[in-house]
């Protein structure tokens, strides 16, 4: 059935589905997971590094985007889909500072990614994007913000989320473990993000890469040795919650 | 005769019939001595052997006659060799038996001494110290013409009722049929298909209807039913057919089945030797991120 109706993007099958908006979904999930936090007084985007030819040049592969200097967004899916998409807001944050005079909002940028999406949903001889993104930033009134967009041109705003490749069991232990504790502060925030991550990423902390943004600060990447640390950090704290346990139950 | 609009003259097909076109039609069914050869040529292409590696000959018997066995074990696609290759294989000394050699479209066996999971073979081994039990790591595509001549070779015309065969296989996730919606699946995950013989209970739960098994481990296992031997297939549906560690780690429930639990010796070894294994065995695509 599936097969009559899914060749053309503008054509729904009787059961009311679009089949290449939902295979464009199928595609983000082979995209490496990407996970999204909103503090207190941070955002964090953690991403899953996928591991490189021997031969290419690492820098060059980026999940982590900035679309201006405090807005920035990570994406799970086609590679190429996101190049285009991603210039595209970049494009849109200057021409919104050039005209309005005031740097877009989270909300207003994470609106054009999907209306662009969207566009590409209902159009002839084109395809949907491949890409979910995942948007965090602080507006002018100092609040964090989180949204995501996905292939369909919906978007939501989260207070945690993860995109890609086992995006399910991240997102499962955000909704077991994402309390008002555990983004008390900044700290805690990025060690939620990063516990998540090491939920679904096998190799530990050396195929991880984090970014934040804090308050009225530009988008710090977290360096490789910063990841390590803060991966430590993480282990330590977990072997001691569950010596207590141990305790407990002993 | 009829004349299109562009004045090509086409020949209008005659639903009486003439006799000169019967004339024409049994010339054509009529082989040729070329078409025969041809024919013949094919057959001996796609024909499925049995080989010693190390002396590079035929198997006269089928492999199940020359090394019967108690529990065979076959491995098929990549990533339940890979599953195979980690967490059985390590477990003691394995002595190769034999190899099927075989062509088709999609595949051509390799002829190397180091095989990995990404190349296209069929080896056969039993465990040195307890020779009753035989595996199989099959990774290359054994066409539907070529199945039963496979399936001869190795089982025999006659197979041993006594024994218990395990089928590790994957597929990919959209060819599974359910009437909750597929986002709400958690892939990869297992599900199992048995004979009527076999008593012990599955590992995961059995594959509903409609949802069908297809290719080489649906051969075996209609062999398995038809001779009455206890088999079971365990179908892994994942949503990357590529060699995935996480589709591998999916087949773990299999290891506490009766076949495979006495043959599983050190766990974090295992998971060790699939990482070495899926980092030397890394396709390197950059289409998704």
């Amino acid at each position: 059935m599936a097969s009559q109706y899914d060749r053309a993007i503008t054509v729904f099958s009787p059961d009311g589905h679009l089949f290449q908006v939902e295979y464009a979904q199928e595609a983000v999930k082979k995209g490496s997971t990407v996970v999204g936090i909103r503090g207190t007084d941070i955002v964090v985007l953690g991403v899953e590094k996928k591991s490189v030819a021997k031969l290419q040049d690492e820098r060059i592969v980026r999940k982590i985007c900035a679309l201006d200097d405090h807005v920035c967004m990570a994406f799970a899916g086609l590679t190429a889909d996101a190049r285009v998409v991603i210039s595209r807001a970049r494009v849109e944050c200057q021409s919104h500072k050039l005209t309005v005079e005031d740097p877009v909002t989270v909300e207003y940028i994470t609106r054009f990614i999907a209306t662009l999406k969207q566009k590409y949903t209902q159009s002839n001889g084109r395809r949907p994007f491949g890409i979910s993104a995942l948007i965090v930033g602080f507006d002018d009134d100092g609040i964090p913000r989180l949204y995501q967009t996905d292939p369909s041109g919906t978007y939501h705003a989260w207070k945690a989320n993860a995109i890609g490749r086992s995006a399910k069991t991240v997102q499962e232990f955000l909704e077991k473990n994402y309390t008002e504790d555990a983004i008390a502060n900044d700290s805690e925030a990025i060690k939620l993000a990063i516990r998540a991550l090491l939920e679904v990423v096998q190799s530990g902390g050396k195929n991880i890469e984090l970014a934040i943004i804090r308050r009225k600060q530009p988008l710090k990447m977290f360096s490789a040795k910063e990841i390590e640390l803060q991966v430590n950090e993480t282990g330590k704290k977990k072997e001691e919650a569950e010596k207590k346990k141990s305790k407990k139950t002993a | 005769m009829a004349a299109t609009f562009f004045g090509e003259v086409v020949r209008a097909p005659c639903r009486a019939g003439t006799e000169d076109e019967e004339e024409e039609e049994e010339e054509g069914r009529r082989e040729t001595p070329e078409d025969g050869e041809v024919r013949q040529q094919l057959a001996r292409k796609r024909e499925v052997r049995l080989l010693r590696r190390q002396t590079k000959t035929t198997l006269e018997v089928s492999l199940l006659e020359k090394y019967p066995c108690s529990k065979f074990i076959i491995a098929i696609g990549n990533n339940a060799v890979a599953f195979l290759s980690s967490f059985i294989m390590n477990s003691g000394v394995w002595e190769e038996v034999g190899c099927a050699k075989l062509w088709n479209e999609w595949c051509r066996t390799v002829d190397t001494t180091h095989l990995s999971p990404t190349e296209a073979f069929c080896v056969f081994y039993h465990l040195k110290s307890n020779p009753s039990v035989v595996l199989c790591q099959c990774s290359c595509y054994v066409a539907e013409d070529q199945q039963y001549q496979w399936l001869e070779k190795v089982f025999g015309s006659c197979p041993r009722k006594n024994m218990q065969v395990t089928i590790l296989t994957c597929r990919h996730v959209t060819d599974y049929k359910t009437s909750e919606s597929t986002s709400s699946l958690h892939t990869p995950f297992l599900k199992a298909l048995k004979t009527q013989n076999f008593r012990e209970p599955p590992c995961c739960s059995l594959l509903e209807q409609p949802n069908i098994v297809h290719d080489l481990p649906a051969a075996v296992l209609s062999y398995c039913q038809v001779w009455k031997i206890s088999a079971i297939l365990y179908l892994c549906y994942t949503d990357v057919m590529k060699l995935d560690l996480i589709t591998v780690e999916a087949f773990k429930p299999v290891l506490s089945s009766r076949s495979l639990k006495s043959l599983v010796k050190n766990i974090p070894q295992s998971t060790e030797i699939l990482k070495k294994l899926m980092t030397t065995n890394e396709i390197q695509s950059n289409i998704y991120t």
